[in-house]
Parts: structure tokens; sequence; C-alpha cells
């Protein structure tokens, strides 16, 4: 444990989403390069590294050869922000499975980011469990920035009770073939179900979103805005169903899926529907897939703005829709200058790291 | 004087339809211009054309301005070279503030003469002192650019950006239309602050009612793509009185 004081700062992975005040989890799947000891299979330390913020705790999750089955469960405490990220810097497979257990009537904040250190051609499952108790809000912001090799599945089981609201917001800033799915339940009446995603692609780069979203009781409002730029010979699809049962009465649910295409060969596809079975309920959904629109590009070059700066400000523009739902300012200012700094083609990687992940 | 803008013999075309059909124009600092015309004529074309749309396509002719071929300059840099034009139609962008909108664009003309960027406090300061010029509410630097501001809001929006850009020739494409009386006199007074013997003013419009805030020195009658009458100021009132017929 107190081998931990001497390893350079550089060779830690540091995430820096400077949150004050946030409780910060690492969770590293093998062992991390630099570090002094052979034997960490089981760490639960507290160290100061004097990065950004205080390092609560590092979990090292042990391995067989073949692959290995990682649980995190996280009870967030109500007044801080919890923040768990997942450092990948072994290549064999990794199953994942994440637990967020929201206590009745509580107020939390999770961030989970995960990223990848090395050019290994990663692969990770993951099955996130999210149980929002009565009364309770969730806002879950969860950060994918790994390398184009790898390969990452999320599996997204959502269930909301009585009253109860979430906040979904994932933003893919870098991955090489990624897999959102999500299904969630609404349990219990009035409840809210806010479901986002902004994935940023090129390259050969693959970004798929599955949503299920069943309204099983009625008063409730679902909303899900999942936007994506995309780049090179990028692909994206979403496919998105909301189903409002018959016992789902007066159900507010609203879908749009928009796509910007910045490369003549980048592709997305779009299928969103809606299954109703209940008569008294609003309900939209929409779907665009389309390039920067010509007329504001001149607006702005003819006031000095470059073509170059005034691509970057309508993508900032188009992203930000989905960026301001991150109800955490100075996460949603982090976002964003992550965001800024992947589409002008520099360094997505947090502050202070020098692994070269992506 | 050195000529600020010089039009020679410019022929311009969108798609198949050729609009501008030979316009000769000669500007000097100081100056103001008015062009007058119907619809159609080819007013919106021509300032389009000297700002750098690419949606129009220039045949034939030249136009230099301080010297320099501007048709070969890309639309920034006619901005950064101090062309600057209102749209008759200015453009929403959702999701871009018009601070950063505004501050992206000075910092930028900033950085074409190497000079560091403007400070936040810096730009805020500019930014107050120039929205008071077009009585703009410092509110609408936080809006996205353009969305939801009425007809009026918008073109004193135009005003606005032109003040924080300090052109050397402004070309302001029916900055008018859409405007009730007090709108009108905002803008029109906002304009005139920034009239120098250094810099000059293209004033494109239907009515004469703009050019009785804004004087010009000279206006010409722009007819199916060429500029048929040119006169002093009481060419405007002598449209106003018989319209656009007697130079059909």
């Amino acid at each position: 444990m107190e081998g931990f004081r001497y390893i350079p700062k550089k060779q830690l992975f540091d995430c820096s989403v400077p949150l004050t005040g946030a409780r910060k989890f690492f969770v590293w799947d093998g062992v991390p390069e630099g570090l002094p000891f052979e034997n960490v299979s089981s760490l639960d330390c507290s160290a100061d590294f004097g990065i950004s913020t205080r390092v609560e705790r590092i979990h090292y999750a042990p391995r067989d050869a073949e692959s290995s089955l990682k649980a995190t469960i996280i009870k967030p405490n109500g007044e801080e922000i919890t923040q768990v990220i997942s450092v990948r810097v072994s290549p064999s497979p990794l199953s994942e499975r994440t637990v967020i257990e929201c206590s009745p009537e509580g107020k939390y904040n999770v961030v989970l980011c995960s990223h990848t250190v090395g050019q290994e051609r990663f692969s990770t499952k993951g099955q996130i469990e999210i149980h929002v108790c009565r009364g309770a809000s969730l806002d879950l912001v969860v950060m994918q920035n790994e390398n184009s090799l790898s390969r990452h599945e999320s599996n997204y089981r959502i269930r909301l009770e009585e009253e109860a609201s979430l906040s979904l917001n994932i933003v893919t800033l870098h991955a090489g073939n990624v897999t959102n799915r999500i299904h969630s339940l609404i349990a219990g009446k009035k409840a809210t179900c806010n479901l986002n995603g902004l994935y940023l692609a090129d390259g050969q780069q693959i970004v798929d979103t599955d949503v299920v979203l069943v309204h099983n009781a009625g008063e409730s409002v679902s909303s899900q805005l999942f936007k994506g730029i995309l780049d090179g010979n990028s692909r994206s699809r979403f496919e998105g169903e909301v189903v409002v049962s018959p016992a789902a009465q007066k159900t507010e649910a609203y879908q749009a899926n928009n796509n910007l295409l910045i490369s003549e060969s980048a592709r997305a596809s779009s299928d969103p529907h809606l299954v109703i079975y209940a008569d008294d309920v609003k309900c939209s959904h929409g779907s665009t897939a389309g390039s920067v629109g010509d007329e504001e590009l001149f607006y702005m070059r003819s006031r000095g703005i470059s073509e170059k700066e005034a691509r970057i400000l309508q993508q900032q523009a188009f992203a930000g829709t989905v960026l301001e739902k991150v109800a955490h300012p100075e996460l949603r200012e982090r976002l964003s200058h992550l965001v800024e700094k992947r589409l002008r083609g520099e360094d997505t990687l947090c502050a202070g790291c020098s692994k070269r992940c992506c | 004087m050195e000529n600020l803008l010089e039009i020679k013999n410019l022929h311009a075309r969108i798609g198949d339809k050729e609009i501008l059909k030979g316009i000769n124009l000669v500007i000097r600092p100081g100056e103001v211009h008015a062009i007058m015309g119907r619809n159609g004529s080819g007013k919106s074309t021509l300032s389009a054309v000297l700002a750098g749309n690419s949606n129009y396509t220039v045949t034939e002719g030249s136009v230099t301005y301080l010297g320099q071929d501007l048709l070969k300059m890309s639309p920034e840099e006619r901005s950064w070279a101090g062309i600057f034009l209102g749209f008759q139609y200015p453009v929403e962008i959702p999701g871009v503030t018009n601070v950063n909108f505004m501050k992206t664009a000075v910092n930028e003309h900033r950085r074409q003469k190497n000079l560091p960027p403007l400070s936040a406090a810096e730009y805020l300061k500019m930014m107050r002192e120039k929205m008071a010029y077009v009585e703009m509410d410092p509110s609408f630097s936080s809006r996205g650019v353009n969305v939801g501001f009425s007809g009026g809001e918008k073109k004193r929006n135009e005003v606005f950006q032109m003040a924080m850009l300090s052109p050397r020739l402004a070309i302001l494409d029916e900055t008018d239309s859409g405007l009730d009386v007090d709108a009108l006199r905002i803008v029109a007074n906002g304009v005139n602050r920034l009239k120098t013997a250094e810099n000059a003013f293209v004033v494109i419009t239907h009515y004469q009612r703009l050019l009785d805030y804004i004087v010009p020195d000279v206006v010409h009658v722009l007819y199916k793509g060429r500029i048929v009458k040119t006169a002093g100021k009481e060419l405007a009132a002598e449209v106003e009185a018989h319209g656009y017929e007697e130079f059909e």
C-alpha cells in the first residue's frame, strides 16, 4: 500500500473530469504500468496523489487468463458525485457488471467513465443495472473514451418506480465499435425517464444504439434525444422503441435521433418507433440525417470566421443540445471541452494522462 | 484618393440565370452609396457576389478592393480585409450563442492582424459598448444567433456585428425591410455613428425612407442587372414619387 505514493504521477491514469467534491473510484482490470509491486490482487487504499482530486479508492479486479468478471456495486451518496473510472489495460475479454442502487427519495449523481490504455484489441461486455426507487432521482453520465480497436457492448437494465426520475446521458467520445443497448422499464406512476446520447465517430468506427423503453404505469414522461456526428467511414445505427402499455394512460413520450454527416462516406441509419396500446397519450418521434447548413456556414464566414472554425462551431452547437441535458455545470463544461477537442481532432485524453489510448 | 471598391462590367449568374449584366461602380472612402431597384433587379445578387457567396457565379468582369482582386478571396478573407455584408435575411444558428459567435469572429480578425485574442473582460466591455449603439439588450448575447429574434432585433444584431468588426466597406442589404419607424431610426443611428472619412457604405433598399436617415452621397438605380441611372440624393425622392417605370 505504501508503494502507491511512489508511483510517478504521470503513470497513473488521471481521468480528471474536475468535479469539485466528487468521490473518485478507479477500477483497473489489470496491473497498471509502473506499479512498483507485482501482487495487487486486492487493493483498497486511500491515497492523495496530488493530481486534481483526491483518489479515494483503487480497486484491482483479479482475473484469470481467459476472461473475468468484475463487479461494482455503487451506492451513491446523496450529496456527492460518485465517479467510477474503469480503465482497461489487460487485453483479454472482460465482463463487467455495475449495479447502481438508488434508495427511495434520494438524489444521486453518478459518472461512469470507461477508458482503454494502450493499443490492444480490447473487448468488454458490460451489464449496468439501475434501480431508481420510489421518489428517487438519478443523474447518470456515461463517458466512453476507448481506442479505435476496442469493442464495447453495454447493456443497461433500468427500472423506475413511482415518481422516480432518471436522466441518463451517454457521451461516446471515441470508441472502435460500441453498442449501447438500453432497456428501461417505467414500473411506477409519475416517473420521468430521460435517455440521451451523443456519439462522435470517425475512421472505421461504429456506434450502435438500441433503446426499448416500456411505459407500464401511467402519468409518466419519457424523452430520448440521441445525436451523432459522423466523419470518415464511420457508421451509426439507432433503433428505438417506445412501448406504451394499456395501463399507461396519460403517458408522454418523445424520441428523436439526429445525425450530422460531415463526410461523404459516413452513414447513419435510424429506426425509431412507437408502439402504443393506451389511448390518452402524447407521443412523438422523429429522426434526421443531414449535413451542415450552407447558409449558416456562409453567414459565419462572412463575419470572418474561417470555414474550419465555422464547421466546428456548428458541430459544437449540434452536440450542445445533448450536453445541455447534463445537469451538473462543472461536468457539462468538462464534457463540452472534451467534445470540442475531439471535434478539432485534438487529444481527447483526460488532462494529465500520459497514455495514448485513442 | 484611392478607390475603395471598383466594379467593372460585372456579370453574375445563379444556376443558368444571368442576373447581373454588366455592373460598373466606383466607391471611394467616406462615401455613402444607395442602390435602389425593384425586386429581381439584382440588388441582393450584387451584395452576395461582393461578400463571396458561392451560390453565384461570376462570368465576366472584375472587382478590385483596395487594389486586390476581390473575386479571388474567400468570404472570410473578404471580412478580414474589411468588407461587411448586412444580410437581408440574417441566418439563425441554433446552439451558437451570439457572444460565442461574435467573440470567435472578433478574435479571428485580431489573429489576422497578429493581435492577441481579447480577454473575456475586454470582449464584454467592447460588446456592451457596441450593443448600446443599437439599443440592444445585453441579454441577447447569451441567446442563439438570431434564434427567436424579431425582424427588428435581427437587423439590430446585424448593425451590432458591423460595429464590432468596424469594416471599411459595409453593404447593407435591405436592412430597412421589416422594420417599424422606431427600429428604422435605431438601426440608422447605429450606422451613422460608424461613419468615418475612411469607410464607406452601400445601402441597398426599395424605399426612400431609410435614406431620410442615412443620407447618401450617390444614388444608383438598378434595373435588370444594370445600373441605369446614377445621381445625387435627389434621385431617391424621384424614384419614390414616380416609381421605377420611367427606367423601363
